[in-house]
């Protein structure tokens, strides 16, 4: 079964997508700070993350974290999930972020799981 | 004076300003030395006036050579960069040699009786354009000592051959030069001072524009992040409890749950509707950063998008366009443009219909078109859909949320994009929009269609 780590600090997004993933059958691990899921990271080893852009600490530190997660496995795909969905708010180009996917909350959970399904 | 405290002296702006005089100077000072020809020929020949000629056309000689050497100097220093300080004493060499050679023509011309000592004027304002003012005073008050001077020491000199009224005569021409050099220099500095505070102002309420426009992009951020989070949650729970995740629903329960559903992704779109329209109302002349494209991308991720919203209204959407086909773009409008028209066209349309995007390169331009065969728009109202606020009366009919700045949001995106936008509507035959941009930009093949 393959693993999915999603790293965001909004318990309900946690929830909801986790929740979703699972019924599609995919084994779901999660983390509310950008730390602990580096932590899991090295733990768990994910076939796949999620991850959030905007934490309480900073606002693009999910892009940030990005860049650190690529640093140690780049062989693990990233998918960015942002509630966001205007790149003109950010003064961050998607471009320098090494993420495989970007994908704009809420998410619909078909198309999710389409997208995922490419990498694993 | 201090040699190291010169370059802090010029109070002229920028460094590339102060190059420019200086070959500015240079040229003055070649025009200057062929008026003094000039006016000397036609003195001597025409009105043969008394003067020591042959030192008048040496001191030319003098500026000629002077001038040559400042051109030799200017032209090895064009190509490295002088500091300020060194560019200032360059300044200063070539104005003290400008007062010393005009003092000594003008001495040897009649000196008071001369009017072109007026010239010292034109001296003293390139001074005080040039120079901070204390500068400009010892420059002005060493002028106005050496005229003095030179006033006196022709009396004591000429001694007792002076004409007894000489006082009388040349007094009030030397009062009234020195008072126009002092007074010139008290305006130009004055001037001066009040541009540069003007200056200053215009910086400081720059910097708070800017301050303003980081504040509102914050703003934009915060609001669109507290906003569309929660929605994001809402419409999770909503799918886990239609997807069965909370147990089997009721019929009625799983009808609630699907109209929930609906109004919060109505919601979703008032609240984008909403940023995009603050964002580009408050940017009027956005730099918005443009990218090649491969259109058949951008068209598919919409079309995908929607796919659940179009199959909800059993409308069929359909996309045409070449997959090669590319615009150079900003993706954000281009998304904001599709999401908007085929949300639309969703909207208002009965089911078992179709809307096409299409889009195809003509003419040296690219057009894209949304067509629906919806409800269409009344001839009337046609006019007014691109009306801030402004809603149809089916609109309002069919659907109860909107907040009527779709249209006009799509409408200034397509005019960001330096496009053109046509409608073409018939009454319960469809609606069809239009929308040419100039096609061109061999930028950076950029993929990512998002």
């Amino acid at each position: 079964m393959s693993k999915i780590l999603i790293i965001d600090d909004d318990l309900d997004i946690l929830e909801t997508t986790g929740s979703l993933l699972e019924y599609e059958g995919f084994e779901i691990h999660s983390a509310d700070t950008v730390e602990k899921g580096l932590e899991m990271i090295e733990r768990i080893a994910p076939d796949l993350i999620l991850l959030d852009v905007m934490f309480p600490e900073k606002k693009t530190r999910g892009f940030e974290a990005a860049g650190e997660i690529k640093s140690r496995h780049p062989e693990i795909p990233v998918f960015v999930l942002t509630a966001i969905n205007r790149e003109y708010a950010f003064d961050f180009d998607k471009k320098d972020v090494p993420a495989e996917e970007f994908i704009n909350k809420p998410v619909k959970i078909d198309r999710l799981v389409k997208l995922i399904r490419n990498y694993l | 004076m201090q040699l190291p405290r010169l370059g802090s002296k010029i109070d002229t702006s920028e460094y590339t300003d102060l190059t420019r005089v200086v070959s500015w100077f240079i040229l003055l000072r070649w025009i200057a030395a062929f008026g003094v020809v000039i006016v000397l020929l036609l003195v001597r020949l025409c009105l043969a006036y008394v003067l020591p000629y042959p030192m008048l056309y040496w001191l030319t000689g003098v500026l000629c050579l002077v001038n040559f050497l400042f051109t030799l100097y200017y032209a090895a220093i064009k190509r490295k960069t002088l500091s300020r300080r060194e560019l200032a004493v360059f300044l200063h060499v070539q104005i003290i040699c400008d007062y010393v050679l005009l003092f000594f023509l003008i001495y040897f011309t009649g000196f008071l009786e001369n009017p072109f000592a007026y010239f010292f004027v034109f001296h003293i304002m390139l001074t005080s354009l040039l120079f901070t003012s204390d500068i400009v005073s010892v420059y002005t008050g060493g002028l106005i000592v050496v005229f003095i001077g030179a006033f006196l020491c022709e009396y004591f000199r000429l001694g007792e051959s002076t004409d007894p009224r000489y006082f009388r005569l040349y007094l009030p021409r030397a009062v009234g030069l020195c008072s126009t050099l002092a007074i010139s220099a008290y305006l130009i500095t004055n001037i001066k001072s009040r541009i540069a505070e003007k200056g200053r102002r215009v910086e400081v309420e720059l910097n708070r524009y800017k301050e303003l426009d980081r504040i509102k992009s914050n703003f934009i951020l915060q609001v669109t992040h507290e906003l569309r989070g929660p929605i994001a949650a809402t419409n999770g729970y909503h799918e886990m409890l239609m997807r069965g995740l909370g147990g089997k629903l009721a019929p009625r329960a799983d009808e609630l749950v699907h109209k929930a559903n609906r109004r919060t992704d109505n919601l979703l779109q008032i609240i984008d509707e909403m940023i995009d329209y603050a964002y580009m109302k408050s940017e009027e002349q956005a730099a918005y950063t443009r990218t090649s494209m491969k259109l058949r991308q951008i068209i598919d991720y919409q079309l995908e998008i929607h796919s659940s919203q179009a199959v909800q209204k059993s409308v069929e959407l359909v996309g045409d366009c070449p997959p090669e086909l590319t615009l150079y773009s900003n993706r954000d409008l281009l998304n904001i443009i599709l999401s908007n028209l085929i949300n639309n066209a969703i909207k208002y349309s009965p089911p078992r219909t179709t809307i096409t995007v299409k889009a195809a390169s003509e003419d040296r331009e690219i057009h894209l078109v949304v067509q629906d065969q919806g409800y269409g728009i009344e001839p009337e109202e046609l006019e007014k859909i691109f009306e801030e606020f402004y809603r149809t009366r089916k609109a309002r009919e069919l659907e109860r949320d909107g907040t009527g700045l779709g249209l006009p949001i799509v409408q200034r995106a397509v005019e960001s994009l330096g496009g053109r936008l046509t409608v073409y509507s018939e009454l319960d035959r469809g609606t069809a929009f239009h929308i040419f941009f100039p096609s061109g930009g061999d930028d950076e093949q950029d993929t990512d269609h998002r």
